[in-house]
């Protein structure tokens, strides 16, 4: 009783709920320390760090090769665009050029990427509004792009498939056929997957008109990616700094416009990723229709690889946005310091003044349309 | 009236060779044990079964197919594994209370559920409404016992639940007076009796207003019992299950039982009510009489009955499974400012309908 009194500021107390690190609202681990006034949210604490594995104090352990390895694994979900931002590093440093087909081919990896990491988007969407059918056809398609990374690569996460100065191999036989292939698959069970999903009334009522991110947020927060274009903010690293031959492509960059409810909304995002999938799936188009011929690696700096002393920073849009990676070398086979600058933390930071006054049943949906990625984030 | 003496039960017990001079409650335990064990227990196996078969064929993967010949002994499986769980937290006095008061209100329903004309226990005036005050009291019990659990998950389902329930059942019940108006009573033997086996004899298609009351009811009844997917009250990915997040191993398996037996017995009940019932050919059935088969008839009529009972259920199902999980607020808007409208219109539709034709 006397609480009450105390704080007669506010008219009710609030309740408060802890929740992670493992919880079925939150997307990857983390803790929310969540006061709610009634189901409404009114003030929101994040905490993260659960998924901390030193990976950028293991990357000054290793040798500069060894690294790339590790830079994949700064996000499972998408790993070649933590090989890629590292490259582009060390190539910056090492001034190394990449050969115009290799260049091609890290694209065509990194758009792959994008669709994948775009329809397991989709799959978390899906999870956190209960509708179980769709999880299940968006894997079985997103598997067919695992078994292209397989066919290339070798494996279907954690690629390991990047070296400085070009990729390790060629495309093998029939890979650019399965490519375009799956490509038309997706683009025809998209269609379907709208009508059952996207665009399905319920769905519609549960995504439209929450979670908004106002482009004020965007900026402070320093927002980038699908989630910054969907409130209006057109900045895309492909387009504002090419790299890899980016410049050569034709593609559009989609914004949100706010078809469901608020520009900026759930819903929003989440149709701003499926334009984005229809966007790499003609960059894949473009890319291997004039796929270059010659040279996958650039041999002469594959042997007895040194990196001069200086720094470099490179800057990459993976799927959540812009992914930079920051690299010190002093000359020796080891680097002296490799820092990243995920986007998914400034995400993370939007969090407390996004989930204010939103439903305890908008949570789950509101996080998952953020696209978080823990690793990659506690890093 | 039906009565005891002459009900499907005491043939039973002659059957098994029981003493005439038994009191009547012996005969009527013995007949909700029966209906427990034999029917609705069966039920919930082969409609979880089913359940997953379509489920899994829906969502393009196998679904169980390695418990018995092509899965069919999953069901049994689940409910032994889930049997021997032992529950990792103890309850209190209260959590316990309120689990019995949930238990016994589902369960007190066993016994005016509609199986048949010969199997109507309670064949009463009122013997259509009584479900409902069930369902009520249930609302009640799930509420209190995830308000005593302490938890946010625990005491917000049960709060979403008690609301659900208030919300569907104002044009649940509406819906049921009109049904009530076109037969001309509440009593199971009347409702079923006044449709026939034909699709076109049934109370859904005798005037579009019933066929208004009967969407409106299979509607409010998920609001009612929050069966997915308007089970707001249950979410899964925010509250974590609400009431269920704190149950494990037999008190979960009680409890998702119960939920399974409210679904099976709305079901049940809007079969009679609109869908024609447990009703055969007249033919069929003046013959079964004749050479005094009864106890045949009586099992015939049960089969029809679960048979349309399960199709109707498989629909739901089907439609929870392809689409995402509506909001709790959004369900009890959806339930006030639609169904209920709805539900009135169609009262005064039937109302209309039935002194029009009384009046010719």
């Amino acid at each position: 009783m006397n609480q009450i009194t105390e704080s007669s500021d506010s008219s009710t107390d609030l309740t408060t709920w802890e929740i992670g690190p493992y919880h079925g609202s939150l997307p990857a681990p983390m803790r929310l320390r969540l006061g709610l006034d009634g189901e409404i949210i009114a003030n929101c604490k994040v905490e993260t760090g659960f998924l901390h594995r030193g990976l950028e104090k293991t990357c000054e352990l290793h040798s500069w090769k060894a690294v790339i390895t590790y830079a994949d694994h700064l996000d499972p979900e998408v790993a070649v665009y933590g090989e890629l931002v590292f490259c582009l590093a060390v190539e910056e440093l090492g001034d190394t050029s990449v050969p115009p087909r290799a260049q091609s081919i890290r694209l065509i990896l990194a758009e792959l990427s994008r669709l994948s990491a775009h329809l397991l988007y989709m799959v978390r969407m899906a999870k956190a509004v209960g509708s179980e059918t769709i999880i299940h056809y968006l894997l079985r398609d997103r598997e067919r792009i695992l078994d292209l990374f397989e066919l290339l690569t070798g494996a279907r996460f954690s690629l390991g498939f990047l070296r400085f100065g070009g990729v390790k191999a060629d495309v093998t036989e029939g890979f650019l056929e399965r490519v375009l292939e799956v490509c038309e698959m997706i683009r025809i069970r998209m269609k379907e997957y709208n009508d059952l999903f996207t665009f399905n009334h319920v769905f519609l009522q549960r995504s439209s008109f929450i979670g908004t991110m106002p482009a004020s947020l965007i900026r402070n927060c320093g927002i980038t990616g699908p989630n910054a274009r969907a409130s209006g903010i057109v900045f895309d690293v492909r387009k504002s700094d090419p790299y890899m031959g980016y410049d050569q492509l034709e593609f559009e960059i989609p914004v949100g416009r706010g078809e469901g409810g608020n520009v900026g909304d759930v819903h929003d995002r989440f149709l701003l990723r499926l334009r984005e999938m229809t966007q790499s799936m003609e960059i894949l188009k473009q890319l291997i229709e004039k796929l270059p011929t010659g040279e996958f690696l650039n041999e002469k700096y594959e042997k007895g690889f040194t990196i001069p002393a200086g720094e470099a920073y490179s800057k990459i849009e993976s799927s959540r946005g812009l992914l930079g990676c920051h690299v010190i070398s002093d000359g020796s086979e080891f680097p002296s310091r490799v820092q990243f600058r995920p986007p998914t933390l400034a995400n993370l930071m939007a969090i407390p003044q996004l989930l204010q006054g939103t439903r305890i049943e908008d949570l789950p949906v509101v996080l998952a349309s953020l696209d978080l990625g823990i690793a990659e984030a506690d890093r | 009236m039906m009565t005891l003496e002459n009900s499907w039960v005491v043939a039973w017990s002659r059957a098994l060779g029981l003493p005439h001079d038994i009191p009547q409650w012996v005969y009527a335990l013995i007949a909700l044990i029966c209906i427990y064990c034999l029917v609705v227990i069966p039920s919930g196996a082969i409609l979880s079964y089913l359940d997953r078969k379509l489920t899994a064929d829906l969502q393009a993967r196998v679904g169980p197919n390695r418990t018995g010949p092509v899965g069919t002994l999953q069901p049994v499986a689940d409910l032994f594994k889930l049997l021997q769980k032992e529950s990792q937290v103890r309850w209190t006095w209260s959590e316990n209370l309120w689990m019995g008061v949930h238990s016994m209100a589902l369960y007190s329903t066993l016994a005016v559920m509609p199986l048949g004309s010969m199997a109507l226990l309670v064949d009463t005036d009122m013997s259509a409404f009584i479900p409902f005050w069930s369902a009520l009291v249930l609302a009640l019990g799930t509420m209190l016992l995830g308000i005593s659990q302490n938890s946010v998950p625990g005491w917000f389902g049960g709060i979403r639940v008690a609301a659900q329930t208030l919300a569907g059942s104002f044009p649940a019940l509406v819906a049921l007076l009109c049904v009530g108006v076109r037969s001309g009573s509440f009593r199971w033997s009347i409702l079923g009796n006044s449709q026939g086996f034909a699709p076109w004899s049934w109370a859904l298609v005798a005037n579009p207003f019933q066929a208004v009351a009967f969407i409106v009811f299979v509607i409010s009844g998920l609001v009612l019992l929050a069966i997915p997917p308007l089970d707001g009250g249950l979410s899964m990915s925010d509250i974590h299950g609400g009431v269920s997040s704190h149950l494990y191993g037999r008190r979960l398996s009680l409890f998702r039982f119960g939920r399974f037996y409210g679904f099976f017995l709305w079901s049940v009940i809007t079969v009679v009510l609109f869908l024609g019932g447990w009703t055969l050919p007249t033919t069929a059935v003046e013959g079964l009489r004749n050479i005094e088969a009864y106890r045949f008839l009586a099992f015939i009529e049960l089969l029809w009955l679960l048979f349309k009972t399960f199709i109707l259920m498989l629909l739901i199902v089907w439609v929870a499974r392809v689409n995402p999980r509506s909001r709790v607020d959004q369900i009890m808007d959806f339930s006030w400012k639609v169904l209920s409208p709805f539900s009135l219109l169609a009262l005064v539709g039937a109302s209309f309908w039935a002194g029009w034709r009384a009046f010719i």
